[in-house]
């Protein structure tokens, strides 16, 4: 068995970890990083939950480890790969409304507002060690970060991938905050992933060139027709 | 087991729309599919104890209820006209190469998936199952949208996407909330059930419960189309094809205000009332407002009938904020008179855009001329449907518009007056683009380039029916209508 003091010690180690990948998703232009990265971010996450199964013992939590990391850190970055070549797009550079840097800065400030706003909404239970609540914190900071990547990038492909990273901050909050039942979670990764698939082939539609982007969407509307029957 | 048959329809539905090959029998399928739900609703309706006890995998995951069967009600009848409208409406688009052939089986697997989702999620009980359903719906109506697979339908599309799932995201944020405060409470560990929720509410801590409602109303208030969140709709209301739109604008924007519904029921057992109500309000105003001001400078029909959507939201969402008996019984009036308006509104603009064809599709202003000659029928359709929407005496919407109005002013006078005045500005707009669009004639002996496109008999029948309905409702009101809609309001316990 091994001590509770050191598994928060890893868990907090990892919450940075998920942190620092959040923040090189907001600032990196290259896209084929972008995808590696959000691919670490979820290995990370299924590590977290791993950590936390050792600390609480719920095999929910195994399982979601486990779905986590077949579904975001194999599929869905590998189909996104895939398509990224299909389309030939290396690198994001335009920003809207917000650059890298003051992108970053304010994703500090929104950290402290989630903070502020958490330690009033959260009562405070002696139970709960603070471990969950900086869980918490870092979960609804995650995606509010994403929130901010779909809004200052340009390419519909990195919105994508601001809207996962979104969506792992919501299992992150998830996971330490409350534990939902099992199906309801797995179902959520069901719904997610259709949604992932259709939004990158309609992605494909806008990213690419316009030429031959009607046979090419073509091909994926009928590809995406078998996944979709159930 | 009622609800088996329902899944069972919905199944056999979609099976044999993979395997079949014409049109014609795909869109066959459709209309039975909807009727069908139709069918069995009213016979649950009419014949069944409700709520229908349901029981599906351990805990309770689906229940049926007055509400829920009210909203189904509604989607079927509006899909089972639109799928009838869609068998001359997408025939016209294939026709002309808008619609590739073989899309045609994934247009019609997802208008069939999109019905059996939807009728799910009015049947959900676990509201984060409902969350899932609402997701899917946004999905499978998305793919609806962007089947025309030109770029301008594929940007709507998207936008929709990014915007809906992003904000249902907080909404599940929402729900953790709920999860968490309700497992304070209750002994047996949390639960996200409405039914056990609306039991134990009074004893749910306040200030979780506001965080929880804001959160959860931000995704639901985008699925709806209300202000901040309503910059998708337009564009894709605009877009889809005609058939689609009036299930976009009739049927799904309901989603979004049920979940509101049932989740402020929650919180209307509670102290937090008290601080929600009035935003809900402002929410509403901002709404009605800025869907009254984008109309006034409109030139694309169905751009101009989806603001109206928006508008019609808003004052949905100000009667919900009023929060008293009455009011909630004409929110319910107002969400089924507004679909049924919506859609035959939606078919007229249809039609039209047939006539006009891609003039009507793109930002530019429309070239509607001699309407009464090419289009009579869609032309007094949009007449008669726009005189409804704005809320003339003798149809449905006269009454909820009449009677929110009447009950947002037992709260404060002021606001009413913006209101009516707001509301004014919207009637005024959609009349001031009927009369200038369809008083442009070609005049006597200039001879008129344009083709009469003749309107398929499955495309007026729909649009006719939808007319007759809506007037009768004006007229009439049944025991029966207003003790369902009583019994909703009770189950809400309003």
């Amino acid at each position: 068995m091994i001590e509770p003091a050191i598994i928060q010690g890893v868990i907090k180690i990892l919450l940075v970890c998920v942190i620092i990948t959040a923040a090189y998703i907001i600032s990196t232009r290259n896209l084929i990083s972008l995808v590696s990265m959000y691919s670490l971010q979820s290995v990370t996450l299924a590590c977290l939950a791993l950590a936390l199964y050792a600390h609480d013992q719920a095999p929910v939590l195994l399982a979601i480890a486990v779905i986590t990391f077949l579904s975001k850190a194999l599929i869905i970055p590998y189909f996104i790969a895939t398509i990224q070549e299909k389309i030939r797009i290396k690198r994001d550079i335009e920003f809207h409304f917000l650059s890298p840097t003051s992108s970053l800065v304010l994703s500090m400030a929104l950290m402290l507002v989630v903070y502020m706003a958490l330690t009033r909404i959260l009562p405070a239970t002696p139970s709960r060690e603070n471990f969950v609540f900086f869980g918490a914190v870092i979960g609804l900071s995650l995606m509010l970060m994403g929130m901010m990547v779909m809004l200052s990038r340009k390419r519909a492909l990195t919105k994508v991938l601001g809207f996962l990273s979104m969506e792992n901050g919501v299992l992150i909050f998830g996971m330490f905050v409350t534990e939902l039942p099992f199906i309801i979670e797995f179902l959520i990764v069901i719904d997610l992933i259709i949604l992932v698939l259709l939004t990158t082939i309609l992605t494909v539609g806008i990213d690419s060139t316009l030429e031959d982007y009607h046979k090419r969407l073509h091909r994926f509307h009928l590809l995406q027709g078998e996944e979709e029957r159930p | 087991m009622i609800l088996l048959a329902y899944i069972l329809v919905g199944l056999t539905a979609l099976a044999v729309i993979g395997l079949s090959t014409t049109h014609r029998r795909m869109n066959c399928v459709c209309i039975i599919h909807a009727f069908l739900y139709m069918v069995l609703t009213m016979y649950i309706l009419l014949f069944q104890q409700v709520p229908v006890a349901s029981f599906l995998i351990g805990s309770q995951y689906f229940f049926m209820d007055n509400f829920g069967l009210f909203e189904v009600l509604i989607a079927s009848v509006i899909f089972t006209c639109a799928a009838v409208y869609a068998g001359g409406y997408v025939g016209s688009l294939l026709k002309s190469g808008e619609l590739e052939k073989s899309s045609l089986k994934l247009f019609y697997a997802s208008w069939s998936m999109l019905l059996f989702v939807l009728v799910l999620a009015f049947f959900c009980d676990n509201l984060a199952l409902f969350w899932i359903c609402a997701e899917l719906t946004t999905i499978l109506s998305a793919m609806l949208v962007a089947i025309l697979s030109a770029r301008e339908n594929i940007d709507a599309a998207i936008k929709y996407i990014f915007i809906a799932s992003a904000s249902m995201l907080f909404s599940f944020v929402g729900l953790i909330f709920l999860f968490e405060a309700s497992r304070r409470v209750l002994a047996d560990g949390g639960t996200l059930n409405w039914t056990v929720l609306m039991q134990h509410a009074a004893a749910l801590p306040p200030a979780m419960l506001v965080a929880a409602f804001a959160l959860v109303f931000i995704g639901f208030a985008a699925k709806s189309g209300i202000f901040p969140f309503h910059t998708w709709l337009p564009d894709a209301h605009a877009k889809a094809p005609s058939a689609v739109s009036a299930l976009l604008s009739a049927v799904l924007l309901n989603v979004g205000i049920y979940g509101i519904v049932r989740v402020y029921a929650i919180v209307h057992q509670t102290p937090a009332a008290a601080t929600i109500a009035p935003v809900l309000g402002l929410f509403g105003f901002f709404t009605v407002a800025i869907a009254a001001f984008s109309m006034l400078p409109q030139k694309n029909l169905k751009k101009l009938i989806a603001f109206s959507s928006v508008e019609n939201m808003g004052i949905i969402l100000i009667g919900i904020a009023v929060s008293t008996p009455l009011a909630l019984f004409w929110v319910l009036f107002h969400i089924m008179a507004h679909s049924l308006t919506k859609a035959s509104l939606f078919f007229s603009a249809g039609i039209l855009h047939r006539q006009y064809r891609s003039r009507l599709s793109t930002e530019t202003v429309d070239e509607i001329r001699d309407v009464f000659r090419l289009q009579p029928l869609a032309a007094w359709g949009i007449i008669i449907g726009g005189l409804a929407i704005t809320g003339m005496p003798l149809f449905p919407i006269f009454f909820s518009k009449l009677f929110i109005l009447l009950s947002l002013g037992t709260v404060s006078l002021p606001a009413m007056f913006v209101l009516l005045v707001l509301l004014f500005v919207a009637g005024a707009a959609l009349g001031y683009f009927v009369i200038t669009a369809f008083s442009r004639v070609t005049a006597p002996g200039i001879p008129s380039d344009i083709e009469p496109y003749v309107t398929p008999l499955t495309m007026k029948l729909p649009l006719v029916f939808l007319i007759c309905l809506i007037v009768f409702l004006g007229i009439v009101f049944t025991q029966g209508e207003i003790s369902f809609l009583d019994r909703i309001v009770q189950e809400l316990r309003f």
